[in-house]
């Protein structure tokens, strides 16, 4: 239903978009063949348009790539000279012109100086009236920052018609920002500084010190304060921003740690064993969606809108690739390793380097490229917190396969299964619980939730033969703190380490906050050794 | 309600006062009073999930009470806070411990069980400069020659049979000579005449040590019995003998009666 | 007291002390470089670094194979110590060329034109002796406190080695560390330590250098040997083994065995330090690479396949896994990981107690297939 919505959106718009680029294109028309008197008039109707096809015929008009044509003696029309053929401007009709050279009916012409001026103002203003408001911020941002007088107006024009609060609040900055090099007096500036402090205005901070700085010098008291006043807005505003943005890098990173640490939980809680090789999976995952990618690529070319769906198609198949995988090393090597916590380390290390060494002989040693859908390209936007849907999405995504992944262990039989054997191995078998059944299927689950991570970090992160390897020790760690097999202490413990990372960041560089994060573990260690939730058992030497 | 003890003849060597510990909100330990005199065999029943485990953690400082008090009387007249100290402090004061399942050092011949379990100092320079003398080779030839295990000598303890295994960490525990000994099923996994053996030997350290054996095994039970302390949810049922808690119709109710509608 | 287990080992002791301290030292200093006999200076240091690498493996034996801790910081503290003492080299090298400085290029790089206070004392050799061992001392010292006191053990034990690991490595990745607004020069980032020129004053490149080295590395790895061999004969020892075998069985014994087992994790790290600083010269250099966790789990994979828990599987480990490295980096670069992995996976699933106990593992297969062929040749004869 959304996707269908969506579609006579983008047919809506299309279409409006269209029936604006005629009437601009008969603007246009009219201002090629008027005679320089009536040119100023129609220069303004041209203004009040926002196309961005006029930039595109301005340009060839100024290359001589536009023609007058005669096609009889009342009607004279315009051509454009697209890839050596000749269109009729206001509908692209192709008109064969035998010779261009000595054809009569057809001649070059050029704006004159004055009009090319004006023209330019018009092309370079033109975003400030584009009908997609975040292309009017960004034009009305840059015009304020050049600071030219030609753009204020333009913008102190425009701001009259703009109906768009946020834009109109952005307009108003670009104008304030222009005004910091042109305003009129000592009492207009004060005003304009004052007001970029009140909007936050991050684009207005290197000009406002510039202005501190020529005030103190110049021992403007009252100056110096009000920028100060301003600059003090608008830092603290950016912090609040940053913060944001951390809670939310945090919690996406938390979040693929989760789906990481999900898998390492269970598979640890079932049958005692580390893997190692567990961040190999998350490799899988992510090189299967590059392959995927590639693959929709040969089969759609990029441009296609199949290609799009690549990723959505890649997220299933990493995790069955990743499951089968994992179900036959269960059934190969793992088996083998039940309760032997030591060696199976050893064992699935021996096979981590294995699979690094098989990753880069098939792709190479470099990360390889996997691609975001258009769909998750670009921010979202709350309180002036630009937040990617890349990281959204993931965060989204983790939730998504937290809560499969709990459905699946208390609402279905094979949950039932997994549960038992994780409580008493013997007992469950006793009772005619296909043990060893449950374990493969379990081991390939959890592979397949360390290839979920992976592909969701594709998106968010590198894909390379030892991109598994960066998140492995987080995700031990968060194994340990949320107390070993326990799903919930993992989720809590992920988000904590996740975020927590995040936050030391800003303040004390990656590798210190990395560090600091672990030595907390180990305090947090004394005092629980057992981590959040602790597993109770009876016999001595566990 | 505060168990007297009803011999006042001797000396207290152990006192368990109001002791409750809880997890997760059940309550494992529940105003637990406990008291045990020199040289008693005290035998502790009580059916599963009665807290008979989290007893001699507590004992031992494996686990902390949340509330009461847990003193061991020294010889000199002194009070140690069992709540205080570490494990390993506990079993230099003087109270030892055999597991359920038997724990043993099972890459070490049967001799170094002994010898490492032999009392005296435990410090790292002391066991880095030990020289064996000839009075604890004596000794750990005694100890072995009461648990049985002489021939085995020098055989490695992973080696042995689960029965001999029960015995050699017994022998641990002679060979560390505590004034306390905790002895958790004793008889578990043991052969009718091995069972036997061991109740004979038990009833030969009364006196010299002070005991406190758990026990499923009523026969073995009635066969070592002087007093019996009866755990039911975590506090004291019953103390007697054993023919009196034996025929107590609260203790039929909660475990013998238990029993007996189980078969 | 007899160190040995038996005569064998004794006279495998003793020739192997005589051939490494005089034979091969003589062979390499004595005879002419065209000489059938002579051993070249290049084969000196590459048997000096395995050495160095045997030591290590001996020090993780000590902590997994005798006492059940399965360290994966090993490495570690053997990089430590070889940064330690590679501080030394480093600021021996005299006046380079491009800067005309005394100091380390990394520093000039960066605009410094003094000595950082905390790099100073490195001038001096005993100190940075003395702190290519007691760094790692003091590192395990603390981390042992925090990690023995709050019961960790078993892989757990092992995962938060790793991160320790994990974590100093990236530290001694950078060029620098900002901290409390000030920034302090670290030791060469990327490109670590390297291009010593004197050590004690004497060139480190030059051969009778090289074997000294060698034969302290040899003096080294026999006193360590000699020393776990005592050990294990003492009660320490036995109790050691105890740990592994029921930690809290002994802890009731009365044996505090956090206050052992930090003893034990302190030690074996300072030998790893040790260890660390005689294979700095005869490398060449110390970088952040030596100290990534697949390093430590390298030294896993010595001990287990020569044997845990024995004395000399270790070094046997190292050594063989060493030449199968550089015989397969040259025969085949992009499959030598792959084969380091099976080796891994075979180690664990098959050879529970390394090559020290393949014959032990193999006799009753051995038997086996004689009396077979002996029944099968039975009617023949």
């Amino acid at each position: 239903m959304k996707k269908i919505l969506l579609l006579l959106g983008i047919l809506v718009a299309t279409l409006s978009a269209q029936a604006q680029e005629d009437a601009t294109r008969d603007v246009l028309e009219r201002l090629a063949l008027a005679s320089s008197s009536e040119q100023s008039a129609i220069t303004e109707e041209l203004s009040a348009l926002g196309d961005p096809y006029i930039k595109d015929f301005v340009d060839a008009w100024r290359t001589g790539e536009v023609f007058s044509y005669d096609v009889s003696e009342s009607e004279t029309i315009v051509l454009r000279k697209v890839s050596e053929k000749f269109r009729r401007l206001s509908n692209d009709e192709i008109f064969e012109i035998a010779d261009e050279e000595n054809d009569e009916n057809l001649s070059k012409i050029r704006p004159s100086r004055k009009l090319r001026k004006v023209l330019k103002t018009i092309t370079d203003t033109i975003d400030l009236s584009s009908p997609d408001p975040r292309a009017r911020i960004e034009a009305a941002l840059k015009l304020g920052l050049s600071q030219k007088t030609d753009y204020l107006e333009a913008l102190q024009s425009k701001i009259e018609t703009e109906e768009n609060e946020k834009v109109r609040l952005k307009f108003e900055e670009a104008i304030n920002i222009s005004l910091l090099a042109n305003a009129e007096d000592d009492e207009a500036l004060k005003h304009s500084i004052a007001r970029l402090g009140e909007l936050a205005s991050l684009p207005a901070r290197d000009g406002i010190i510039g202005i501190q700085n020529e005030a103190t010098e110049s021992g403007d008291a009252e100056m110096v304060a009000i920028c100060a006043e301003a600059i003090k807005d608008i830092d603290s505003a950016q912090k609040t921003i940053e913060r944001w943005g951390n809670l939310v890098r945090g919690m996406s990173t938390g979040s693929v740690l989760l789906i990481v640490a999900f898998g390492l939980a269970i598979t640890f809680g079932l049958m005692g064993i580390i893997n190692m090789a567990h961040g190999e999976f998350i490799a899988i995952g992510g090189y299967t969606c590059y392959v995927v990618q590639n693959l929709f690529a040969d089969a759609f070319g990029t441009q296609s809108a199949a290609y799009q769906w690549f990723y959505w198609t890649a997220i299933p198949i990493s995790f069955v690739v990743a499951g089968v995988i994992g179900y036959g090393l269960e059934k190969g090597m793992f088996r083998f390793l039940y309760k032997r916590p030591l060696e199976s380390l050893l064992a699935t290390w021996g096979l981590s380097m294995i699979m690094q060494q098989l990753f880069r002989l098939n792709f190479g040693a470099a990360n390889v490229q996997v691609n975001t859908p258009d769909v998750l390209i670009g921010n979202f936007e709350v309180a002036g917190v630009a937040l990617s849907y890349t990281r959204i999405f993931v965060i989204g995504f983790a939730v998504f396969v937290i809560l499969m992944t709990w459905l699946l262990l208390s609402k279905t039989n094979l949950g039932l299964y997994i549960r038992s054997v994780m409580q008493n191995r013997n007992m469950a078998s006793s009772l005619g619980i296909p043990v060893s059944k449950v374990n493969s299927l379990t081991f390939a689950f959890g592979c397949g939730l360390a290839a979920l991570a992976g592909a969701a970090l594709s998106q968010i992160g590198n894909v390379g033969p030892t991109m598994g390897q960066t998140y492995i020790v987080d995700s031990f760690m968060v194994v340990v703190v949320g107390g070993v097999g326990n799903l919930l202490g993992a989720g809590l413990s992920a988000m904590g380490i996740g975020t927590v990372d995040q936050f030391l960041q800003p303040y004390w560089g990656p590798v210190m906050g990395k560090i600091i994060v672990y030595f907390v573990i180990i305090l947090f260690l004394q005092w629980k050794p057992g981590g959040l939730f602790p597993t109770k058992s009876r016999s001595m030497d566990d | 309600m505060a168990h007297i003890p009803a011999e006042k003849h001797t000396p207290l060597v152990l006192s368990v006062e109001g002791v409750t510990k809880s997890f997760d909100g059940f309550k494992a330990i529940n105003d637990l009073n406990f008291y045990l005199r020199d040289g008693e065999l005290r035998t502790v029943i009580g059916p599963n999930g009665a807290g008979k485990s989290t007893f001699m953690d507590l004992i031992t400082a494996r686990t902390k009470p949340d509330e009461g008090k847990i003193n061991f009387h020294k010889d000199n007249g002194e009070d140690v806070d069992l709540t205080r100290v570490r494990e390993h402090h506990v079993s230099q004061l003087g109270i030892g411990r055999k597991f359920q399942n038997p724990t043993i050092y099972r890459s070490h011949t049967v001799y170094d069980n002994l010898k490492l379990s032999l009392s005296g100092k435990r410090g790292l320079l002391h066991s880095l400069f030990y020289k064996e003398s000839a009075s604890d080779r004596e000794k750990i030839y005694d100890v072995m020659e009461t648990i049985r295990l002489k021939d085995h000598a020098h055989d490695l303890a992973g080696a042995l049979s689960h029965g001999q295994k029960q015995w050699l960490e017994i022998g641990m525990l002679l060979a560390q000579d505590p004034r306390i000994m905790l002895v958790d099923e004793p008889a578990a996994g043991m052969s009718d005449e091995e069972t036997e053996r061991t109740g004979e030997l038990l009833l030969s350290l009364e006196g010299k040590h002070s005991l406190i054996v758990i026990e499923h095994d009523m026969e073995f039970v009635r066969q070592i019995a002087s007093r019996v302390t009866v755990l039911h949810q975590g506090h004291v049922l019953k103390e007697g003998s054993f023919d009196f808690v034996k025929s107590d119709p609260q203790v039929i109710e909660v475990y013998l009666g238990r029993q007996t509608r189980k078969h | 007291m007899n160190l040995f287990d038996n005569k064998l080992e004794a006279r495998g002791f003793i020739v192997a002390a005589i051939v490494l301290l005089f034979a091969l030292p003589m062979l390499n200093g004595l005879t002419s470089p065209d000489s059938f006999l002579h051993v070249s200076s290049f084969q000196i240091s590459l048997w000096g670094k395995y050495v160095t690498y045997a030591i290590l493996a001996m020090s993780l034996n000590v902590l997994w194979g005798y006492t059940g801790m399965l360290c994966l910081c090993q490495s570690l503290f053997f990089a430590l110590g070889a940064y330690a003492f590679g501080m030394y080299l480093m600021l021996h090298v005299g006046v380079d060329t491009v800067y005309n400085t005394a100091l380390p290029d990394f520093m000039d790089f960066q605009g410094y034109t003094e000595l950082p206070w905390y790099w100073k004392p490195f001038e001096s050799a005993p100190f940075a002796v003395l702190a290519a061992v007691g760094i790692p001392g003091i590192v395990s010292f603390i981390f042992g406190v925090l990690v023995f006191r709050s019961r960790i053990k078993g892989v757990y034990f092992s995962i938060i080695t790793q991160a320790l690991t994990y974590a100093l490595m990236l530290l001694f990745f950078k060029n620098n560390l900002e901290l409390f607004g000030q920034s302090f020069i670290l030791f060469g980032g990327n490109n670590g330590l390297n291009g010593f020129k004197e050590i004690f004053g004497a060139s480190v490149d030059s051969a009778s250098t090289q074997r000294w080295l060698f034969i302290a590395s040899v003096l080294l790895m026999l006193t360590v040997y000699l020393a776990i061999a005592w050990v294990l004969k003492t009660k320490f020892g036995k109790v050691q083994q105890a740990i592994r075998d029921s930690e809290n069985r002994i802890r009731f014994s009365g044996y505090s065995t956090t206050t052992y087992k930090l003893l034990i994790f302190t030690v074996c790290a300072m030998i790893a330090g040790a260890a660390g600083a005689l294979y700095v010269p005869q490398v060449g250099g110390i970088n952040a690479n030596e100290m990534t966790p697949a390093k430590s789990l390298d030294v896993v994979v010595w001990v287990a396949f020569g044997g845990r828990g024995t004395k000399f599987g270790p070094i046997l480990g190292a050594v063989v896994v060493s030449l199968l490295k550089s015989f397969f980096l040259r025969a085949a670069p992009d499959s030598w990981l792959i084969i380091l992995g099976a080796i891994f996976i075979f180690t664990v699933l098959f050879m529970p107690n390394g090559l020290v106990g393949l014959p032990q593992q193999l006799k009753p297969l051995w038997k086996r297939i004689r009396s077979k062929s002996t029944t099968s040749t039975v009617p023949v004869s």
